[in-house]
């Protein structure tokens, strides 16, 4: 079974949001809606400062905290290793946006459910994508996406090479690596 | 990023009602057993426990959108025993029924016919209930200031005292000779600011020292930040440290004469209303100063 997992690479991202308005037109998200959300901070001191811009999704945890939760069941990983939420089960408790730490749960205004990345789940079943479309959008190839089980792979290749990890180390076991 | 809290005041509202619910509750079981001869103050208490629990559980609904346009996914809330939520709902459902069930035998049977034995059962569910509006934060590692043991025990505190508030509160007006004869009552209720302040204390220290700088940054938030005046103003000085002072000197500084006069009965009325007040501040602030272990914050 593919264990599903994604690099990005901040050194790489511009912060053009084109993945992000790439996401929310494959996923025929709201306006208001964004899977993606980025961060800005100023690194290292004068003469040597610079900006690293962090996009943050879903890191689809094997820990995941949502899931644990959910008093519905409505966050759960499938048998895929992808987090998701079922949209018909969903009271809008906001829970697991509580026990998300990187707050990248966002709540739909007009179903009062919570949603979030899918690792384009959908659109892989339904029209035969095969990558998320953030990954085929980006600009600049910040983002891989690929099996971290397949030691052939792109991404674990490139995760071994760059030493790229998950942004908070291990706490939740995330399966969405960063450059940093 | 600027963080906008998750939960705000109709949660705040809820966890306060539900505390309260299951703390007035808890004030008539011990009536019951202590001093059964304040019977409308044992009434009192069966009254505002469901009634308050009940109005929480409709705000908790109103807030879960999703679910109050489809009322019929409430149903799913029994399926992950994983989750505290989920305990929440056995915990409220079992409390609301037999709490209603108390109710109508009392006023049923002018108050004599409630076994004392189902009291307890009551008690102790809101003792589940007050505990489990604690541990609803308590398990979110997000916030290093819900995610600790300290909360669910300054919820408890919190719960039971202004439990007990709402119950005094209505008998210093209904029925003052039975407000007066309960001193055991009083005495209980008068310790619980004073332990909930080295409950706040400890848990702001433990807090500011957590790994994660989120939990200084939270703590900082209610010391020094936008949660400051609050804080300071309305939840230790109003809610804790006056009702303290005044119940100091009803119950060991003052005769009896002034104790059972009514101004005596209006300073404890004061003091107890000012309770309420802070025991909603306290949910509050703790729902909006918390911080979360987001990775990239500005300031660092």
């Amino acid at each position: 079974m593919a264990r599903y997992g994604m690099l990005i690479d901040t050194t790489k991202c511009i912060g053009c949001y084109t993945c992000r308005t790439a996401c929310q037109r494959q996923n025929d998200l709201l306006p208001t809606e964004d899977f993606i959300r980025f961060e800005q901070r100023e690194v290292g001191e004068f003469p040597d400062a610079s900006i690293e811009n962090v996009p943050l999704q879903c890191m689809h945890c094997e820990d995941a905290p949502c899931a644990q939760v959910c008093p519905t069941g409505a966050a759960h990983m499938g048998a895929d290793g992808i987090v998701s939420v079922d949209q018909g089960r969903c009271i809008g408790c906001l829970y697991c946006m509580a026990a998300c730490p990187y707050q990248v749960r966002v709540r739909n205004p007009q179903t009062g459910a919570v949603d979030k990345c899918r690792f384009c789940t959908v659109s892989a079943e339904q029209s035969g994508t095969k990558m998320c479309s953030c990954v085929e959008a980006c600009l600049t190839g910040a983002r891989i996406f690929g099996d971290l089980d397949d030691p052939d792979s792109e991404i674990v290749r490139e995760i071994a090479r760059t030493k790229a990890a998950p942004i908070a180390g291990d706490l939740t076991k995330a399966k969405v690596f960063y450059v940093r | 990023m600027t963080f906008e809290p998750v939960w705000g005041t109709i949660i705040a509202w809820y966890l306060f009602l539900a505390g309260l619910g299951g703390g007035a509750f808890i004030t008539a079981a011990y009536l019951h057993l202590r001093a059964p001869y304040a019977v409308h103050l044992i009434r009192y208490g069966r009254i505002i426990g469901p009634v308050a629990v009940c109005i929480g559980l409709v705000l908790l609904i109103f807030d879960a959108t999703a679910g109050f346009h489809n009322p019929l996914r409430f149903i799913f809330l029994l399926t992950n025993f994983g989750s505290v939520m989920t305990w929440g709902v056995v915990f409220l459902a079992a409390f609301v029924v037999v709490a209603l069930i108390v109710l109508v035998m009392d006023l049923l049977g002018k108050g004599r016919k409630v076994p004392l034995w189902l009291d307890v059962v009551g008690a102790a569910l809101g003792l589940c209930v007050c505990v489990y509006t604690g541990c609803l934060l308590g398990v979110a590692k997000t916030f290093p200031l819900w995610n600790n043991a300290l909360l669910p025990v300054l919820f408890l505190v919190s719960a039971v005292s202004t439990g007990m508030a709402a119950v005094l509160l209505v008998g210093i007006f209904r029925s003052p000779k039975e407000f007066s004869s309960v001193a055991d009552l009083k005495k209980f209720h008068f310790w619980l600011p004073v332990v909930e302040l080295f409950l706040v204390a400890s848990l702001l220290f433990v807090t500011a020292s957590s790994a994660e700088s989120a939990g200084y940054a939270s703590v900082m938030n209610l010391l020094a930040g936008d949660c400051s005046p609050a804080f300071w103003l309305v939840f230790i000085l109003l809610g804790l440290v006056i009702p303290t002072l005044l119940e100091w000197k009803m119950l060991f500084m003052s005769s009896k004469e002034v104790e059972e006069s009514r101004t005596g009965h209006m300073i404890s009325a004061t003091s107890d209303v000012l309770v309420l007040v802070g025991g909603f501040t306290l949910r509050l602030l703790v729902l909006v100063a918390a911080m979360p272990i987001t990775i990239v914050q500005p300031w660092m």
